[in-house]
């Protein structure tokens, strides 16, 4: 593998709990802070904490509002984190590439 | 370091995009179009008097083929201006999903014409049932409203046999106005919410 391309990899997505939250963002317009813990399975803190790191690298967008009277948290990816997933993704079928070599 | 490391990300992230991708697609429009196919076959069911099961389930069976087609060519529409394919991964578990209770209720539309008595009644109940069941279970891979557009459905079907055994022992409700509310007015309202709380997310 070429270490170089490996270096290019994003660290922030890079991640396990951050790409999967990317992944799931990036297959929906948005998704509720409920919905998303449930299909990943991660605590409320765990899921916090990820989304911040990725809201403070302007990946995600979170928009607060009100559903039936009740506050709802949405996530969506931003046109810069959806750029960057699908750099990632690039990038990681450039390794899968090298490695088949 | 495992060499197969970046295939297994690249795998986890297309299970994670499939799990997570919801169906859709032009929901608004198919409810508004089924609502309004509902209402107009209401109409000509009550003015044309087509009242014995016979007529019932024929006149209801074509609604539901014109319904189908339209909503058939709304998605495809939908997806041909998104520049998405059409049969997604959303787009078949939503379909493998309304498949059997569908399936069911097209079977019991056909045995149940040949039944004697004036079942009507009856049958539009046992319709809303399965549609119900179909609503249901897609809704597990479409917004929310519809999983609880769908138990709606379930709930008051119920409650129409309970009642259709208890109650109405001499005489049955209007079928066609039966059909009309769940299959007209109800499919309108749903398809206005979804218009007013799902704009902007087409994506299927």
């Amino acid at each position: 593998m070429n270490p170089e391309t490996f270096l290019q990899l994003d660290r922030v997505i890079h991640e396990k709990g951050r790409l999967a939250i990317m992944s799931s963002l990036a297959a929906s317009a948005e998704l509720s802070f409920t919905e998303l813990r449930d299909t990943l399975g991660m605590t409320d803190g765990n899921l916090t904490t990820h989304v911040r790191a990725l809201q403070q690298e302007g990946y995600v967008s979170v928009t607060k509002s009100y559903r039936d009277k009740r506050p709802l948290t949405t996530c969506s990816l931003t046109a810069g984190g959806r750029k960057a997933f699908m750099t990632y993704i690039d990038l990681l079928e450039k390794i899968v590439r090298q490695n088949k070599k | 370091m495992n060499q197969n490391w970046a295939e297994e990300n690249l795998q986890t992230i297309r299970t994670l995009m499939e799990r997570t991708a919801v169906y859709r697609r032009a929901l608004a429009p198919i409810m508004l179009l089924a609502g309004v196919i509902g209402l107009v076959t209401m109409g000509i069911g009550l003015y044309y008097h087509l009242d014995t099961t016979r007529q019932f389930c024929e006149l209801w069976l074509a609604a539901a083929v014109v319904a189908l087609a339209g909503a058939f060519l709304l998605a495809r529409r939908q997806a041909l201006k998104d520049r998405e394919p059409f049969w997604s991964s959303p787009a078949r578990r939503v379909a493998c999903a309304l498949f059997p209770p569908l399936a069911g209720g097209l079977c019991l539309s056909l045995a149940l014409p040949t039944v004697r008595g004036d079942i009507a009644s009856l049958t539009a109940f046992v319709w809303i049932l399965f549609y119900g069941c179909a609503l249901n279970a897609a809704g597990f891979f479409m917004p929310r409203t519809i999983r609880r557009f769908g138990f709606i459905f379930i709930v008051c079907s119920c409650g129409l046999l309970i009642a259709y055994g208890v109650v109405w022992t001499h005489s049955d409700p209007n079928a066609q106005l039966v059909m009309g509310f769940f299959f007209g007015l109800l499919h309108l309202a749903c398809g206005i919410y979804l218009y007013l709380t799902e704009k902007g997310k087409n994506a299927a």
